[in-house]
């Protein structure tokens, strides 16, 4: 038996992460942390195995405060560490905090714990780079975005995902990192989900890059077998879903409209402006020209992982815009 | 619009002879979920692929091929042939070659060089007909899930080179070589007559860089000449056998594998170019 502390509880991804946990009757306890107050984050969950704990990840005296506080009362001995702002717009010192400095601060603090044994850390297949000249399938080893000119939004991710990386088999902590593939739900901080809102969905004109999604109970499914393996290491999770973007977006009951790619950054920050989306072209770029699909080989031999639950897509496209093809 | 692959499924069955089609549609490929491998590759615009090649590789360059039982039937292997002809012509005959000749079916996976997936359209419709960018770990992939790899290992200076040099083989790079003993896959050489005299090339322009397009070429004929394509297919070299997977780090070992593969397509150029009886005959 043993007990769990899981980040970012008040997202859908928390939140479903929590609710599986419970269902594993070999967690003892699952202590629940999260910005919002528990009648909003967590309205489903009444069980005497959860603990909420409303926290400002910002604050590093909270943090501090609920590992050597409820943490350690519960003794939990792994934390899965999903917190982090999901806005791409979202800038500055304090979003800094939440996203990067509350992971150094959870790695420092879990080093000198006297129950902690594991980090379960969800990163993000943002953090890789995507470009005409490297692997269309992404391996562990690829290179990272480390553009200077990226958005806040991957190099917040990078940098934690490189801080969590850092401290592989040096600290007394069994370390996972989690390269997810995007999780394509809403209140995931999806940028396709954000995209695919709208009835009409331009892309760059000529290109049709393979993208790869996840599901939710995948992303679920992968960090439990995280928890349950002795193994620590960097692993991709890719989705079941490889697809064409035009693809994408016809399963999604929207139409596809390719124009000039130079045409869409504008057109998009309009879009944020006017109705407030979150989407944004210009980070999304690469990615909708050249193909970037997680190669999950490694997941598979260490984890067990296989992703084996598609994408709900509203659509079932008909055989006149599927595979169409039966060989 | 995208083409729907039931589209380019139906323009494929209009565009190509019975038995063909239906050879086609006993291709095998690893389907990802929709219809697609994780490069891009469906079969149905494989299909289409080989119908638009079809008047080129049946009546414009009148395609003979000798040796295509040297293609195995299944596993990792690699194509190596000769590069030539100003545009990439030979690229396209032989790939609809692989797929006609090889039974069952082959799309071999061409590795282009890294500038053709940025060219808008073309580097889609490639992808979808099996072209890869020419990174080292696409084609380690590839390998690895047993493709049949189709490499020239000239690469751009085979192509682009004058017309005085038709013939002459540029230096092999050595990659082919190394992921042949890596991966433990034979090598095919592949001998390729005709492209030389497609389309002379005299001059070239330097230092156009549009998409990553290295240079822009001055020949004598603004198309492709009718000219008599030969494909001949020589027996596998079984670098795989001959040396060990540890080897592959060894640069000498790796170049003298590579010789050996330029020495066994040269050999199929000469006796090609012996057994021919006229550029366009």
């Amino acid at each position: 038996m043993s007990s769990v502390l899981v980040t970012g509880a008040s997202s859908t991804i928390g939140e479903r992460l929590i609710r599986s946990l419970l269902d594993n009757t070999s967690i003892d306890h699952v202590l629940a942390v999260g910005f919002e107050p528990f009648e909003r984050a967590l309205p489903f969950a009444q069980s005497n195995r959860l603990t909420y704990v409303q926290v400002d990840m910002a604050r590093s005296r909270q943090i501090r405060g609920l590992l050597f506080g409820p943490a350690r009362d519960l003794g939990v001995e792994t934390i899965f560490h999903t917190a982090l702002v999901d806005n791409a717009g979202g800038t500055g010192k304090r979003v800094h905090k939440i996203n990067v400095e509350s992971t150094r601060q959870i790695l420092e603090l879990a080093e000198r714990h006297p129950t902690i044994r594991k980090l379960v850390y969800r990163s993000f297949a943002e953090v890789y780079q995507i470009q005409a000249d490297l692997p269309a399938l992404i391996e562990e080893d690829h290179r990272l975005n480390l553009a200077s000119g990226a958005p806040q939004w991957i190099r917040d991710r990078v940098e934690a995902d490189l801080t969590v990386c850092a401290a592989m088999g040096l600290s007394r902590l069994r370390i996972v990192v989690l390269r997810c593939a995007e999780v394509l739900a809403q209140g995931c901080g999806s940028q396709l989900f954000d995209y695919l809102e709208s009835p009409i969905c331009l892309r760059p004109g000529g290109y049709n890059p393979m993208i790869n999604v996840l599901s939710v109970p995948d992303l679920v499914k992968a960090m439990e077998l995280a928890h349950s393996s002795t193994v620590q290491g960097v692993f991709n999770i890719p989705g079941k879903d490889i697809l064409p973007l035009s693809t994408s977006i016809l399963k999604w009951g929207r139409m596809g409209l390719p124009v000039p790619s130079n045409w869409l950054t504008p057109i998009y920050a309009w879009r944020r402006k006017t109705r407030g989306h979150d989407f944004r072209f210009g980070m999304n770029r690469r990615r909708f020209t050249y193909s970037g699909i997680l190669d999950g080989t490694r997941a598979k031999k260490v984890l067990g992982y296989t992703p084996d639950t598609g994408i709900d897509w509203p659509l079932p496209i008909s055989e006149a815009w599927g595979p169409g093809w039966k060989g | 619009m995208p083409v729907p692959p039931a589209l380019a499924g139906y323009l494929a069955s209009r565009m190509l002879r019975r038995e063909t089609y239906e050879h086609v549609r006993g291709l095998r490929f690893a389907d990802a979920g929709h219809g697609y491998d994780p490069f891009g590759l469906h079969p149905a615009f494989v299909a289409m692929g080989l119908g638009l090649t079809r008047f080129f590789y049946e009546k414009y360059f009148r395609v003979i091929s000798s040796g295509a039982e040297h293609i195995p039937d299944s596993g990792g292997a690699i194509l190596a042939g000769n590069h030539s002809g100003t545009i990439p012509v030979d690229g396209m005959m032989l790939w609809t070659d692989v797929v006609r000749q090889s039974d069952p079916p082959r799309v071999p996976r061409a590795v282009a060089d890294y500038f053709v997936p940025m060219l808008p359209v073309i580097g889609t419709l490639f992808a979808r007909g099996g072209v890869v960018a020419g990174s080292r770990g696409n084609v380690r992939q590839l390998l690895d899930a047993g493709n049949l790899m189709m490499i020239f290992p000239e690469g751009v200076p085979g192509i682009g080179k004058n017309f005085r040099d038709r013939y002459k083989l540029r230096p092999f790079r050595v990659g082919h070589a190394e992921l042949a003993i890596r991966h433990r896959v034979p090598v095919i050489p592949v001998g390729i007559i005709g492209p030389e005299e497609q389309m002379p090339q005299i001059a070239r322009i330097e230092g156009f860089n549009m998409f990553g397009v290295p240079y822009i070429p001055i020949t004598l004929s603004p198309l492709p000449l009718p000219v008599r394509y030969h494909i001949h297919y020589g027996p596998p070299i079984p670098l795989h056998k001959d040396y060990r997977r540890n080897q592959a780090d060894d640069p000498d070992v790796v170049a003298e594998a590579a010789s050996r593969v330029q020495a066994a397509v040269q050999k199929l150029i000469d006796d090609g170019l012996k057994q021919r009886q006229g550029v366009f005959r």
